[in-house]
């Protein structure tokens, strides 16, 4: 930028727009309902982040509990043994020491994703997926799927969050502010003595604009600020997750605000650029990020979850069937009526069985709804570089911790633990070991390194960050010649 | 307006004359909304838009339905395919309960997504709805998707708004509210006018998209299924409360640009109106409910209903509840040994702790919805101010696709459940004369496979009497601001 461009021109104009902001009331309130509504709703998306945090606390309590209760029932029943006064014995699904069984849900682990440090930014996914899972030796349709309770039309009509004043408030009062600084004083008849005064015209006009659009701009990332300092600690303003948020928001303003700038200046009146920025706000923020969502879904339909059941349950009746011709052949071969030798034993063995069928036939068909879903995301993704709306609700999700990139690395965490969660069970199932307190020591534990998402910002922003910054200087560019070859 | 249409007319004109005024006035609105080219391109574009939406609606609601028939076929394959077990092992098995869809969620999906498809039938548990569609749509999809409700409520005012907003602001701006005023034209015959030509391009509009919706249920409905007059009237209603609430944009559009000093004012308000209604109004309204309407955790909901099942004895012996039930039995039957019960002890007590726990299920899920309609309730009770708030409930009502909708399908669902182990119970009671006992294929065909055959509309219509008032009362409200704006008209 040269020294003449921020020379007098330019500063003129800045100094002259915010003098004249300065007494118009109209302007102080929209500012002010724009700080109140992005203040609210960081209190809202704090109350929604404690309310996740007590989900967790109430999932873990709960786990505690129920492993309490086993080692002491545990306890009991080995004392019992070596004073040699037994105590009843347990059915197998409340015996302690059965394997097959404690896996499978008495002593589940609770597998949380704690909100992200800036999660009270954007509620993204987690009202949609719950903060805590209990992972057992089942298949992943047993406990994958389960949901937080709500009211369904609360969620349909989605939460006051950051993320939803950004992208659909935010940028009306910037479209209010900008839409008409030629096309107003053209019609007041004071751009002939604007342009006339200032030795650079088109620098004049810029400072203007600059003046214009940095009031609801600044005021945003401020109230941004000030409510994650208040609702979520300072601390917060220091990581590069808010630096990433403050640059989300910041680009954003500019595209809407060089959008309006671009079509004041074609030169047209209040009344052309109002209808133009409004349908241009509705395709953006509205109806791009529908039809996106719609087609991609067309091209791509989501699979249905409910095979990934019908095949644990065919796993099921398969093994009940091979069960029973075996048993078959072996009365058979046997002379009739027999069953084969192997007591309590066999049952968990054929019960183990039935269950690793089933888990196999899971996870093939989750990796094949991961993989549909996949392709019907990337289409979406594809797509939404057509909205930098859709760009900068994905990105500030992101920031939150509550958008796909964290909750795909969250399954993979479960997938892994998974696996070491049934090795650890299954093994002493199958050798017919009963579980001891070492082995409830030594159970399987999800952990979560919260301190990492601290410490770095949310990867893969470049992409939307670009997104939304390419139009915004495309739109910058068109408006520089329209103020440069501005009529009066 | 032309002054030879008017010429004649005084202020103490015959209703006659001042219907004439009125179609007069009518009619020059809609020609200059036709030679306004951007208005018609607009509309244009949005009933393309709600056509495509329609189609969109129609291909999702015809593979859904596919995919629930084929599982809800391979579910019952599964279920007679078992081999020779226990009844009870076979209640442990349980069935699932799939979730027909509404025929009118092409037009509205409403809460559909977030509700899931399938409720998992077993042995002494009632479980929510499974799968929501909303999970697995990645986060982009919290923007929405195109259905002919999101455009009818969102987009639709503000096609109202763009062609009203300038009614009477544009003609004192050109001076020809004036010589309209002076020629003997009454204010409220003007608005009658006005209100008549945005009406009708609000049917206009309307028209397009409700006939599609009506041609698709009438060639593609399952008329074994459902009733074909009945989605009719669901679509009547639902054509009527659109029809309602976007007159009621068209009067407060005419009122605002009545009393407003300028255009620009008018359509600033409108504006300011149409984002708090859209878009602030459906937000705040749900955290308010959920503020003052709170609903239990899923982990709460679970505990009360565990604390209230500990007092029942579910498979343990060894409870008191077991040993009095025990002791009556034995009682009730006058032997004094299990063994020498005429049935199966086990049987009775399954079906003892069952309908025990039928009771407990009843009151936590009642409680539950129960709290669910108080959030519904709160959230459309400033209908009357923000009629989205109004027209959402009515909307997913008619079209089949709210949580009341969702609840009568819970509940019956949960009546197959009971009748899966009432049948299993008596199975064991009658026929079990030791642990061994098992059932065959015979018993799995015998228990019938889940039928839901949805509410009519006249359910949809008892649930939704307060927002319809709120709407109606919107519409009223809106009127009779126009009135009142009218009868202030400044011709200059």
């Amino acid at each position: 930028m040269s020294s003449a461009f921020l020379s007098s021109a330019f500063l003129a104009g800045m100094r002259f727009e915010a003098r004249v902001m300065r007494r118009d009331g109209a302007i102080w309130f929209a500012l002010l309902i724009l700080a109140g509504v992005a203040l609210f709703a960081l209190a809202m998306g704090a109350s929604r982040v404690a309310a996740q945090q007590a989900a967790i606390a109430a999932a873990r309590a709960d786990e505690t509990q129920r492993l309490s209760n086993l080692q002491k029932t545990l306890a009991q029943l080995q004392q019992g043994e070596t004073q040699g006064k037994p105590a009843p014995e347990p059915p197998p699904y409340r015996d302690p020491r059965n394997a097959a069984f404690m896996g499978g849900g008495p002593a589940a682990a609770v597998a949380a994703l704690a909100p992200a440090p800036l999660a009270l930014v954007a509620t993204g996914q987690s009202d949609l997926l719950p903060p805590a899972v209990r992972v057992t030796t089942g298949s992943k349709d047993s406990f994958l799927f389960a949901d937080e309770i709500d009211n369904p039309a609360n969620l349909m009509s989605g939460a006051t969050d950051l993320a939803f004043v950004v992208v659909f408030v935010y940028p009306l009062v910037i479209l209010a502010m900008a839409f008409n600084l030629l096309a107003g004083e053209r019609e007041q008849g004071t751009l002939a003595m604007t342009l006339a005064s200032a030795r650079r015209p088109g620098a004049a006009l810029a400072g203007k604009l600059t003046a214009r659009v940095a009031a609801p701009i600044a005021v945003t990332l401020l109230a941004a600020a000030a409510g994650v300092w208040i609702f979520a600690g300072w601390e917060r303003l220091a990581s590069p997750g808010f630096a990433a948020l403050l640059a989300v928001v910041l680009l954003y303003g500019l595209f809407w605000a060089a959008l309006a700038a671009a079509v004041d200046g074609l030169g047209r009146g209040s009344a052309f650029n109002a209808l133009t920025l409004i349908g241009a706000w509705v395709a953006i923020t509205m109806i791009l990020p529908a039809a996106i969502n719609s087609i991609a879904a067309f091209a791509h339909p989501a699979p249905s979850r409910i095979d990934m059941v019908l095949a644990a349950r065919a796993a099921s009746t398969d093994a009940d069937r091979a069960r029973d011709a075996s048993l078959a052949r072996y009365a058979d071969e046997h002379g009739g009526g027999g069953k084969p030798a192997g007591g309590p034993q066999e049952m968990t063995l054929r019960r183990l069985a039935t269950q690793e069928a089933a888990f196999q036939r899971v996870e093939a068909i989750v990796a094949e709804h991961d993989a549909q879903l996949a392709r019907q995301r990337d289409m979406a993704d594809r797509l939404g570089y057509l909205s930098p709306a859709y760009l900068t609700y994905q990105a500030m999700a992101d920031i939150a911790g509550a958008g796909e990139t964290r909750y795909r690395a969250f399954l993979d965490r479960i997938r892994a633990f998974h696996v070491d969660w049934r090795e650890f069970f299954l093994s002493r199932a199958k050798a017919g070991a009963s579980l001891t307190a070492q082995d409830y020591a030594a159970m399987p534990k999800f952990t979560q390194a919260d301190e990492e998402l601290v410490g770095r910002a949310p990867a893969g922003l470049a992409g939307p960050l670009i997104g939304v910054a390419l139009p915004a200087l495309i739109l910058a560019i068109f408006a520089w010649r329209g103020f440069r070859r501005c009529r009066i | 307006m032309s002054d030879l249409a008017l010429a004649p007319l005084a202020t103490t004109a015959p209703a006659k004359r001042r219907w004439r005024v009125v179609l007069a006035v009518a009619a020059k609105e809609w020609l200059e909304l036709f030679r306004d080219r951007r208005l018609v391109w607009l509309c244009a574009f949005i009933m393309a838009l709600m056509l495509a939406a329609l189609a969109f609606g129609y291909v999702e609601n015809a593979r859904i339905l596919r995919e629930r028939e084929a599982a809800a076929q391979a579910d019952r394959e599964l279920w007679v395919g078992q081999s020779a077990k226990n009844p009870h092992a076979a209640a442990h098995f349980g069935q699932y309960a799939f979730k027909p869809l509404s025929p009118l969620a092409l037009a509205d999906p409403g809460v559909d997504a977030y509700v899931g498809s399938a409720v998992w039938l077993e042995a002494h548990k009632q479980n929510e709805t499974q799968f929501k569609q909303a999970r697995d749509g990645g986060v982009g999809a919290r923007l929405g998707s195109l259905s002919l409700a999101f455009i009818l409520q969102t987009i639709a005012p503000l096609i109202v708004i763009l062609m009203g907003f300038a009614s009477f602001s544009g003609e004192r701006e050109s001076g020809t509210l004036k010589q309209l005023l002076s020629v003997g034209a009454r204010p409220r015959d003007i608005l009658a006018g006005k209100a008549l030509a945005l009406i009708g391009a609000i049917f206009a509009l309307l028209a397009p998209a409700f006939i599609g919706a009506a041609l698709a249920l009438v060639f593609f409905v399952d008329r074994e299924r459902l009733s074909i007059a009945d989605q009719l009237i669901r679509l009547g209603a639902l054509g009527a409360a659109y029809a309602a609430y976007l007159a009621g944009f068209a009067f407060l559009a005419l009122g605002v640009s009545a009393l407003a000093r300028n255009s620009r004012a008018a359509l600033v308000t409108l504006l300011a109106f149409w984002l708090a209604n859209s878009f602030l109004a459906p937000r705040l309204a749900t955290d308010a409910a959920r503020a003052f309407a709170p609903t239990p955790t899923w982990q709460e909901f679970r505990a009360g209903v565990a604390q209230d099942k500990a007092k029942t004895f579910g498979h343990d012996e060894s409870h008191p509840a077991f040993v009095a039930f025990r002791d009556e039995t034995l009682k009730t039957y006058g032997v004094s040994r299990i063994e020498d019960l005429p049935v199966s002890f086990r049987g009775l007590a399954l079906r003892k702790d069952d309908e025990s726990g039928y009771v407990i299920f009843d009151r936590h899920f009642g409680a539950l919805q129960s709290a669910f309609d108080r959030q519904d309730a709160l959230r459309a009770a400033p209908g009357l101010l923000f009629p989205l708030l109004a027209l959402r409930p009515i909307s997913m009502a008619f079209a089949g696709v709210d949580s009341r909708s969702q609840f009568d399908f819970a509940t019956a669902a949960e009546a197959h459940r009971r009748d899966i182990q009432n049948q299993v119970s008596d199975n064991i009671i009658h026929f079990a004369h030791d642990n061994s006992y098992v059932a065959g294929p015979e018993l799995w065909r015998k228990i019938a496979a889940f039928a839901y055959r949805a509410p009519g509309a006249g359910f949809a219509l008892d649930h939704s009497v307060l927002p319809i008032v709120s709407l109606l009362g919107w519409l009223a409200l809106a009127g009779a601001f126009a009135l009142f704006a009218a009868r202030r008209l400044r011709p200059v």
